[in-house]
């Protein structure tokens, strides 16, 4: 398995490239502008992009490295460009309500990735694979996909939803770069266009929040209870 | 335990006493160059220190004995904290084992105990905000620092700076690891905070505003001149750690020759000038926080450091 | 053959959904719509009364077994019925002639993408499937483009697609437990991660099917990730509410059903099992709750759909033959029974005008037929005798008590004879209530006819309900035996 076998080199510039992804989800955690959100997930879609080449590299996986050029243009400038276009023609440009203030996020943030590193540490330690890249690599992926649930929770703008689901989505995708990059590269492909198929129908369903229901906060969404 | 370690123990709290306004007037005169002022020169808060001791002390009636001790257990415990550190030689001296990191941050807190005391004492209302202020901001700040604090000591398995500064200094793997630039990251924060630097401080003073000098707005005389130097002191040993401990190791003397501890004194204060600058374009660069937002820089450092404590375990 | 029938029943709704989105009039896409879905049943048919064991195509990309053949009878027998039941419903909705080609393209569309997920051999693949549906569904339910309908499609994708990210992971932990097994790369079917499953690790089994349990319950309305599926039942238009409460609830429990037998496999511990009834009790003890006191018609057949999707994942964590043999059953008449009281639900809706329940009466006075149609298809769905889900029910609590989580069946006892008080009151309301103040009473719109398109489906779901519930036949027990030693024995 690539991970038994990786040089320190090649481990630290991994657990960088993750913890400095799982810092942009922080960022993207803590900010109170549309476009900051944006930047930063930009970024991360990035970061992830150059550790799938990386991995690539490391693990003689030729085809990560297609990959990894496919998720730096659809995830990292496709993606944001199309969101970007939503964000334009919405008069929204900030959270104008928050359920939760930017630092108590962060805060809670912070125990969210200190219960993933201890499920992640039981789990490795039980593999037998503990203290390795394996942990943080589960860690990781595991805090961006309960980072993404926080802020699907705590967020009410449609679009802070949408970026919230697509970092779920990086987060399973940075794990699965560094646990399994044999999977079948088929897999892998239809996901990503799975995804940009999935961004389209946020924009045509946002532009239909705005033409009926008047705005695309969720506290306007309050009409179906019980 | 030679006459020449103690001597460098010495030396050591010499370097802190005699440096500290240097390095603050530095601060001041750049920030002014940058705002494209003329700045009161470099030398200013010793010419400031000189007036002050030759002034009169006047004491408000209410003061008690707390109004008195509060300067001298300030400036005693700024004069303590040089012995535990790195600060010329990167091997352990008499007594530094007196106190580990945690030790040396606590000592630092309780100088600034006491000036919150001393605010509080004399009665008056503007002592009573800021000293109000600057213990909800301690609220915020020590479990932060606590845990930046315990990074280090994770990063390294050692309590000891010195060890710290050993592991940086010939592992660059450790240097540039996650858990290390997190920690660096989350210490400027605070370095911001504890020296009263913008976000937190106005360069006015108006009573609004204010926190360190709400509370020594009943001093005057020698006393203030004790206290100011105290923050300064404080400042600059803020600084030291941040160099000598996390960012900058590299420079200390390694044999403890005086011309080796000379240099390292010099070697410090150009690292120290390096931070100093980024802490001015920091600054400058920024206004003044809203004080309910005075939790976002702080949980965002209490973020980094929880986030070093974890990548440190997957080292 | 049987390529040749999987092939039609596959291409045939796609065809009908490029016909429909090409065409200009609403006829030719009703009629296109229903002659696919006429043909998909009968190809479903075929697929299950000739089935000689499992088949593996495209090079083991498609995947066809039992339990993919029975779910793809109960996804085609709701697409033909809601097709027939659409025709007319959707022609009450004068106003909007120039939308029914685009209607006709999803619906096929969505038919389409449910047919194809329980024939998909690989897991990653799967859960595209699922996620297709989830995005077609979305524009089905917020057709209507009224503010809740809007409101009800935003819920269900955000919740949705959250809730099956999860499943992604779990996904993922799986490909990578039989990784460590079986190398780095390896094709990832239901039968290779089977195979190596008594290798794979049992905490990583263990997680990732706990994280595929709540990925793939939040798609089939499993409590306490069901939030999502009131509100996306009751405003979509009936016949989207039949198929996804008839079609597409089912194909999510066939992953959970799959995964499950891979994590037996793995660990011989009963947490997982234990944890799936868990999750079955609870979504029956929150439907119990809400149908008790519920005021919209269409929630109150969500809800009813919560509750027997809780009574399939009681039926699947029970396991063993009797218990799989009844959730199979349960699947089927299930299936019928819902479109049957959601059809009701839409005439009644488009006769009286409203949804609320209050403003609903003298049901039976106006609709004797297909009153009576809809009262015992509500006798029904409660599972009451003579009806298939009493002899279903009755076979999953039998199968319950012989395993250690007995509890569950004195559970689901209670709380059915609860549903069963809650769920008929309120059709006693709105049948024979003639005492109640009207103070708003509703005018029945006049001249809104309940056409033969609307109360034909109803006949055609509730005949074989009722035949199923007096005769359970012998190729269906041999049938579901076979379903029951794929998945694997149960608990002991």
């Amino acid at each position: 398995m690539l991970l038994a076998h990786l040089s320190p080199l090649a481990a630290s510039l991994f657990s960088l490239l993750a913890i400095g992804s799982l810092l942009l989800a922080f960022v993207m955690l803590g900010s109170h502008w549309l476009k900051d959100y944006l930047l930063a997930f930009m970024a991360e879609s990035w970061l992830i992009a150059i550790l799938s080449g990386a991995v690539g590299y490391y693990g003689n996986y030729h085809e990560l490295y297609l990959v990894a050029v496919l998720t730096a243009f659809f995830r990292g400038l496709v993606l944001p460009y199309l969101i970007w276009r939503i964000i334009a023609r919405l008069s929204v440009e900030r959270e104008l309500h928050v359920t939760l203030q930017p630092s108590s996020c962060l805060v809670l943030g912070a125990f969210l990735v200190l219960f993933a590193f201890v499920v992640s540490n039981h789990l490795g330690n039980s593999l037998g694979l503990g203290g390795t890249v394996v942990v943080l690599a589960l860690t990781v992926m595991l805090s961006m996909k309960l980072i993404g649930f926080l802020m699907l929770a705590v967020r009410q703008e449609a679009i802070s939803q949408v970026l919230g689901l697509l970092v779920l989505e990086n987060g399973i995708f940075l794990g699965s770069q560094i646990l399994v990059p044999g999977m079948p590269l088929l897999i892998e492909l239809v996901l990503l266009f799975d995804l940009l198929v999935i961004v389209v129908s946020f924009g045509v369903l946002v532009r239909y929040l705005v033409a009926h229901v008047g705005s695309t906060s969720s506290r306007e969404l309050r009409r179906l209870v019980g | 335990m030679s006459v020449r370690d103690v001597l460098l123990q010495i030396a050591q709290v010499v370097t802190v006493l005699v440096l500290a306004p240097l390095l603050q007037g530095v601060i001041l005169q750049w920030e002014e160059r940058i705002q494209r002022g003329r700045g009161p020169g470099i030398f200013q808060p010793y010419r400031d220190l000189r007036k002050l001791f030759g002034k009169q002390i006047v004491v408000p009636n209410t003061a008690s004995w707390i109004y008195w001790c509060a300067p001298v257990v300030a400036f005693t415990c700024m004069m303590t904290v040089p012995i535990l550190i790195p600060v010329l030689t990167d091997f352990p001296l008499p007594l530094s084992d007196m106190g580990d990191i945690l030790g040396g941050g606590l000592i630092l807190t309780l100088g600034s105990f006491a000036i919150v005391l001393a605010g509080l004492d004399s009665g008056s209302a503007y002592g009573g905000i800021g000293s109000s202020r600057s213990v909800m901001l301690g609220i915020l700040v020590e479990p932060t620092l606590i845990l930046v604090l315990v990074g280090i000591t994770l990063l390294a398995k050692a309590m000891l700076p010195f060890v710290v500064n050993h592991l940086l200094v010939q592992q660059p793997s450790a240097y540039w690891s996650p858990a290390h630039l997190l920690l660096v990251f989350a210490f400027f924060v605070l370095l911001l905070v504890e020296t009263d630097r913008l976000p937190i401080h106005s360069s006015t003073h108006i009573e609004v505003y204010m926190i360190e000098e709400a509370r020594i707005l009943e001093y005057s005389g020698p006393l203030l001149a004790l206290l100011k130097w105290a923050s300064m002191m404080k400042q600059f040993v803020l600084f030291t750690i941040f160099c000598n401990v996390l960012t900058l190791p590299w420079g200390l003397s390694q044999h403890g020759t005086a011309i080796g501890a000379l240099a390292a004194a010099a070697g410090l204060f150009v690292r120290m000038l390096v931070v100093a600058l980024v802490v001015v374009f920091v600054e400058t660069a920024q206004s003044r926080l809203r004080f309910f937002r005075y939790q976002e820089p702080l949980a965002a450092s209490f973020m980094l450091a929880v986030l070093a404590i974890a990548a440190n375990q997957l080292r | 053959m049987v390529e040749a029938w999987l092939v039609i029943v596959v291409i045939a709704p796609v065809l009908s959904a490029a016909v429909a989105g090409a065409s200009q009039h609403g006829r030719m896409a009703e009629y296109a719509n229903l002659v696919a879905a006429a043909v998909c049943l009968i190809a479903s048919l075929w697929l299950v009364v000739h089935f000689d064991g499992a088949r593996t195509f495209i090079n083991d990309y498609v995947l066809f077994d039992a339990l993919g053949a029975w779910t793809l009878v109960c996804t085609c027998v709701v697409y033909c019925l809601a097709s027939i039941y659409a025709v007319g419903y959707m022609r009450l909705l004068r106003e909007e002639e120039a939308r029914l080609p685009g209607f006709y393209a999803l619906f096929s569309l969505f038919a389409a993408t449910m047919i194809c997920g329980p024939l998909m051999n690989n897991i990653g693949v799967y859960w595209i499937a699922i996620e297709l549906t989830t995005l077609v569904s979305t524009f089905l339910v917020g057709f209507d483009r009224g503010q809740e309908a809007i409101e009800a499609a935003w819920k269900y994708i955000i919740v949705v697609s959250a809730g099956i990210s999860l499943a992604l992971l779990g996904t993922v932990i799986f490909y990578w437990a039989g990784s460590l097994v079986l190398g780095p790369t390896y094709d990832m079917t239901w039968e290779t991660l089977r195979h190596a499953a008594p290798r794979m690790s049992p905490a990583l089994t263990q997680t990732a099917f706990l994280l595929v349990l709540v990925g793939y319950g939040t798609k089939a309305g499993l409590a306490p990730m069901h939030t999502w599926l009131p509100d996306a039942h009751s405003e979509g238009p009936a016949p989207v509410s039949a198929m996804l409460s008839g079609a597409l609830l089912n194909t999510a429990m066939l992953g959970v059903a799959r995964f499950l037998t891979i994590t037996d496999a793995a660990s011989g511990s009963l947490l997982p099992r234990t944890v799936l009834v868990a999750f079955g009790a609870f979504s029956l003890f929150v439907a119990t709750l809400f149908i008790v006191r519920q005021q919209g018609i269409k929630r109150l057949m969500a809800y009813s759909s919560v509750e027997h999707m809780g009574v399939l994942a009681l039926g699947l964590g029970f396991g063993g033959p009797l218990a799989i043999a009844a959730v199979l059953y349960h699947m089927l008449n299930h299936s019928l029974n819902k479109s049957l009281m959601f059809f009701g639900a839409g005439n009644v809706m488009r006769v009286y005008g409203t949804k609320d329940i209050d403003a609903i009466h003298g049901v039976w006075s106006r609709f004797p037929v297909t009153g009576a149609l809809w009262i015992a298809g509500a006798v029904a769905i409660t599972g009451a005798p003579p009806f298939g889900l009493f002899l279903s029910e009755l076979a999953l609590m039998r199968a319950g008590f012989a395993t250690p989580n007995a509890w569950a069946v004195i559970v689901l006892l209670l709380l059915l004879i609860v549903i069963f008080i809650g769920f008929l009151n309120h059709f006693r309301t709105m049948y024979f209530d003639t005492q109640r103040p009207t103070a708003a009473s509703v005018p029945v719109t006049s001249g809104v006819n309940v056409s033969t398109w609307m109360t034909l489906p109803m006949w055609l779901a509730l005949l074989p309900v009722f035949v199923l519930g007096i005769w359970w036949p012998q190729e269906l027990w041999r049938f579901f035996e076979t379903v029951a030693a794929d998945l694997g024995g149960g608990m002991r």
